[in-house]
């Protein structure tokens, strides 16, 4: 069962990493623009159990981290997205009216990627990553949050499809 | 059972940190191996991206015209004024580095007679509408030209100040048909009188009836009492054909005159000669002929057949 969800989980999650890769990094959005990938995991992982939405966090964040626009160490996202996809999934399970409600997963969503954005930041901060001037970093974190609320409620119908199709869930968002 | 499940997720949490802080440790360590990953990572990106960027193009352009519309609009109006003025500067530039060929040779000219000249813009060329070749130039009195002060150019003679102002001044050409000028034969000095036909060409009137001029010699200045309106050696232009017409007191001869006065941008003005009459040292070079090759052909006359 286990080798079936990997099976068809990682090629989905690699696929939406080179479409951000090659694709949708190549836009200069106003606002910083978003990040697809981190979209995919986030609702990936809120509609998974919290150890699968870690390990899909970490496998994520590693491979965010192999990107070439990642500045901070490898690993960094990693951890980072350990802790927001377990965090996102505690939650999102913890009350079943705010993970089935396409809504309420949109604002989790948000939340939880400013969040990890902003932990990004300051933990890059402490690691000695130049983030550039704090006003641009302000307007950057506020800009790809909107970014992410306006992106996550057109992608969601889509990725909980292809959730559903490897968790082999009836239902779907 | 489920207390062994939670332990079991708890224990992948904890690994899963575990890893993710190792691999951080060793990345702030620089161990090669994690650098290679990300590079291997870029290799294998690299293509997608390039066959990304050749389909994203058309529509990344597209995007970018709309989020920056307002902008660019207002950059094109600023690089299309950038331009309008760049375009005139270069024409300006075209212009001035004409005129200063055309200076260069004048000071050449002025520098080896010893003239003292003041040099000129032409502002102005005369309308042909009253039949009168004139040019106006853009000093005056102010920089010392009077009436009847001899104009040259980078060739030779160009005319005479007919009027001068505080700032500008009406020049006479020597193509002006009521234009007249004292002029001597290079080299043999016979005299004549040169009169302006209203083109380049002039024609020449010997003074002497024993002498004759040949084509080919070139006309200078004689110079006038006190060097004004003509300041002696000055080159003019040189003898295209000789008119042998019966009954003629003395030989006339059609001139070709070394100014081009087409393309006229910078003049000057002779305010001062010499002491001593420079002769013949303005007379320019001859042209060089283009050699023109002789092919000599030898045939020898075959026997002729015999049937």
């Amino acid at each position: 069962m286990i080798t079936r969800r990997i099976s068809i989980s990682a090629p989905i999650i690699l696929a939406v990493y080179v479409l951000q890769e090659s694709v949708i990094n190549q836009f200069h959005f106003p606002g910083g623009g978003f990040s697809l990938f981190s979209i995919l995991a986030l609702i990936w992982a809120v509609l998974s159990r919290p150890e699968i939405a870690a390990l899909c966090g970490f496998f994520a964040g590693l491979l965010m981290d192999f990107s070439q626009s990642s500045g901070g160490p490898i690993g960094q996202w990693s951890l980072i997205m350990i802790a927001a996809c377990y965090a996102i999934s505690y939650f999102g399970s913890g009350n079943e009216s705010l993970a089935s409600n396409p809504l309420g997963v949109t604002f989790l969503v948000t939340i939880v990627f400013f969040l990890a954005e902003l932990t990004y930041v300051a933990s890059g901060a402490l690691l000695g990553v130049q983030m550039g001037e704090i006003s641009q970093t302000a307007i950057t974190l506020i800009g790809m949050s909107l970014w992410t609320l306006a992106v996550t409620p057109l992608s969601l119908p889509v990725f909980s499809r292809l959730h559903g199709l490897a968790f082999d869930k009836r239902s779907a968002i | 059972m489920r207390k062994g499940s939670e332990g079991r997720n708890r224990l992948l949490l904890i690994t899963l940190v575990i890893t993710a802080l190792f691999l951080i440790t060793l990345d702030l360590r620089g161990v090669g191996l994690l650098n290679g990953a990300r590079q291997g990572t870029q290799t294998i990106l690299t293509p997608f991206q390039r066959a990304g960027n050749v389909v994203v193009a058309p529509f990344k352009n597209f995007l970018s015209d709309i989020t920056h519309l307002g902008r660019s609009r207002a950059q094109i109006e600023r690089l299309r004024a950038d331009n309008a003025k760049l375009e005139v500067q270069l024409l300006n530039r075209a212009n001035a580095d004409a005129q200063l060929i055309q200076l260069k040779s004048i000071l050449n000219l002025a520098g080896t007679a010893g003239y003292k000249i003041v040099n000129a813009r032409v502002i102005s060329q005369g309308s042909s509408q009253s039949f009168s070749q004139v040019i106006t130039i853009d000093a005056g009195t102010t920089a010392g030209i009077k009436t009847n002060m001899t104009v040259i150019s980078q060739s030779g003679l160009t005319g005479v100040v007919k009027e001068a102002y505080s700032n500008s001044a009406t020049i006479m050409l020597a193509s002006d048909p009521t234009f007249r000028i004292g002029v001597r034969i290079a080299g043999s000095q016979q005299i004549g009188i040169l009169s302006g036909r209203g083109n380049r060409s002039a024609s020449l009137q010997l003074l002497d009836n024993q002498t004759s001029v040949k084509v080919g010699d070139i006309l200078l200045s004689r110079g006038s009492v006190s060097n004004r309106p003509f300041v002696p050696g000055v080159p003019v232009g040189y003898v295209t054909a000789i008119d042998n017409s019966a009954g003629a007191i003395a030989q006339s001869a059609t001139v070709h005159l070394y100014t081009d006065f087409s393309i006229l941008g910078v003049v000057a003005v002779v305010i001062a000669a010499p002491v001593i009459n420079p002769g013949d040292a303005l007379v320019p070079a001859k042209p060089q002929p283009t050699p023109v090759p002789t092919v000599t052909i030898y045939v020898t006359p075959s026997p002729t057949p015999t049937n």
